[in-house]
């Protein structure tokens, strides 16, 4: 990630967009954020392509109390951003890192607390 | 050939003590280049700390006010500077936030001391949450003990990727020991109190009563704010410690201090079951009685001194070293730790 102060304002914005739209379930503006051929990598024992990222996290809002944002670091061409998934029963933590490339984010690598993620949203994604 | 640089981030004091001896490990075996980070919220703690083992850290970041922030100064240095391999210890913020930004940019991760856990799996709390993240994004995870590593396969964490090593709680007390405290028998008997300041006053209250009886005892309770090496020192030189912190009993131990341990802690458990510590109420009148038991019996004592410390056997710093190396594809993985503490050994 570099880091030039009128590239990472874009980048926050698109990172911000980004955030809101699926923590918002506004599942065509996730589709439309993403790159055609974006690289979509993340944890889960399940494969990941960009329709199974945008039902996930459909899933994560549906079933979640609430998705909070606990850190963002934010340079020009990336960030790393740290949401809080609040489910009735607790609260699990997943780590987003992003890569953005103009007004297309390309490149999404999710880390999930997955003992946390299998105990609070059972049946998020398909084993 | 150059040889590979690998970048230890020592993100506290007391991470950058269990480091310093895997820095002096990777020098001896010649084969990857340590290069010491101080980082965190207070990387002057750390500085200070690698200075009592007589080294300087290679690179000093800005000091970090959140999490955020430290992820950001790391990778600006890893984006011009990018290491083979990180070593992270423990699960402080300092470690979690080197350890992101590694695997953001796809750097393999040595988790040292890794599995650590407070409670039961699942556990909600944040902190809990940010240690079972660490574990996921780590390539290779040292465990101190064997039930750290149990906690790491519970989270379904390849066997394969977990090393038991020990902590290397154990070289750092040797090298301090050696370098700066080289045998001086004390005259009276100190107990040494690291509690959380709630805590901290009462305890030292009550024990301070037991001076009545036993006219040698000194008590000296220890701020959490008190610096690694100064609280080392005071470590090294007790006839007890009481505590309530999770790093202390490991430091203790090393030294050859018996440890009374405050409260439930998980991570305390091994010790508990060796009989090299004791557990305790959080009630500093049931605590004093506890002490002058000890006080009263120095074979008491001394029998839990006789029974090992499980949390290392003085090899850890050179088999992470070892196991560091043959991650870069030099030489083979090192054989784990014995998983049962060798009696009577210490530093």
């Amino acid at each position: 990630m570099s880091d030039r102060p009128d590239e990472r304002n874009a980048a926050m914005d698109l990172v911000d967009f980004w955030a809101r739209s699926w923590t918002n379930d506004d599942r065509l503006a996730v589709r439309r954020l993403l790159a055609p051929d974006a690289e979509i990598e993340w944890n889960l024992d399940a494969p990941v392509d960009d329709e199974e990222l945008a039902q996930t996290l459909h899933r994560i809002v549906v079933f979640a109390d609430s998705v909070g944002l606990a850190a963002q670091t934010v340079v020009a061409d990336g960030a790393t951003l740290v949401y809080d998934l609040a489910a009735p029963f607790g609260t699990a933590r997943m780590v987003e890192f992003l890569a953005v490339s103009g007004r297309h984010i390309t490149e999404v690598r999710q880390v999930y607390d997955v003992t946390a993620i299998d105990r609070f949203f059972p049946g998020l994604y398909e084993q | 050939m150059p040889q590979p640089e690998v970048h230890l981030v020592g993100g506290a004091g007391v991470d950058a003590a269990r480091l310093a001896p895997i820095a002096t490990a990777m020098r001896e075996q010649g084969l990857i280049r340590p290069v010491l980070l101080a980082a965190g919220s207070d990387p002057a703690a750390a500085t200070r700390t690698f200075g009592a083992f007589g080294r300087t850290p290679d690179v000093t970041l800005p000091p970090a006010a959140d999490q955020a922030e430290a992820v950001r100064h790391f990778d600006a240095l890893w984006g011009v500077r990018t290491p083979a391999a990180v070593v992270v210890r423990g699960d402080g913020t300092g470690s979690l936030a080197g350890a992101l930004a590694a695997h953001w940019r796809h750097v393999p991760i040595m988790h040292v001391e890794a599995g650590r856990r407070a409670g039961l799996p699942g556990s909600s709390t944040a902190a809990e949450g940010d240690r079972r993240l660490l574990a996921q994004v780590a390539t290779v995870h040292l465990a101190a003990t064997p039930l750290t590593a149990m906690n790491l396969l519970d989270e379904r964490i390849a066997a394969g990727d977990v090393l038991l090593t020990g902590s290397t709680a154990v070289e750092a007390a040797g090298t301090l020991v050696a370098r700066w405290w080289p045998s001086a028998p004390r005259a009276g008997r100190l107990v040494v109190v690291c509690a959380g300041p709630d805590r901290a006053e009462p305890i030292g209250a009550a024990l301070g009563k037991l001076a009545q009886h036993y006219t040698d005892l000194e008590v000296l309770v220890v701020p959490e704010s008190l610096p690694y090496p100064e609280r080392a020192r005071h470590l090294a030189g007790a006839y007890l410690v009481v505590t309530d912190d999770e790093d202390v009993p490991e430091e203790a131990l090393a030294f050859g201090v018996p440890v009374l341990i405050v409260g439930a802690h998980a991570g305390a458990a091994e010790s508990l079951y060796a009989g090299s510590a004791r557990a305790a109420g959080p009630v500093p009148k049931r605590i004093a009685m506890t002490v002058a038991g000890l006080l009263a019996s120095p074979v008491r004592r001394d029998a839990m001194t006789a029974a090992g410390n499980p949390y290392g056997d003085g090899h850890a710093a050179t088999r992470i070293a070892q196991a560091t190396a043959a991650l870069l594809g030099h030489g083979q993985f090192p054989d784990p730790m014995p998983a049962r503490p060798a009696a009577g050994v210490t530093p």
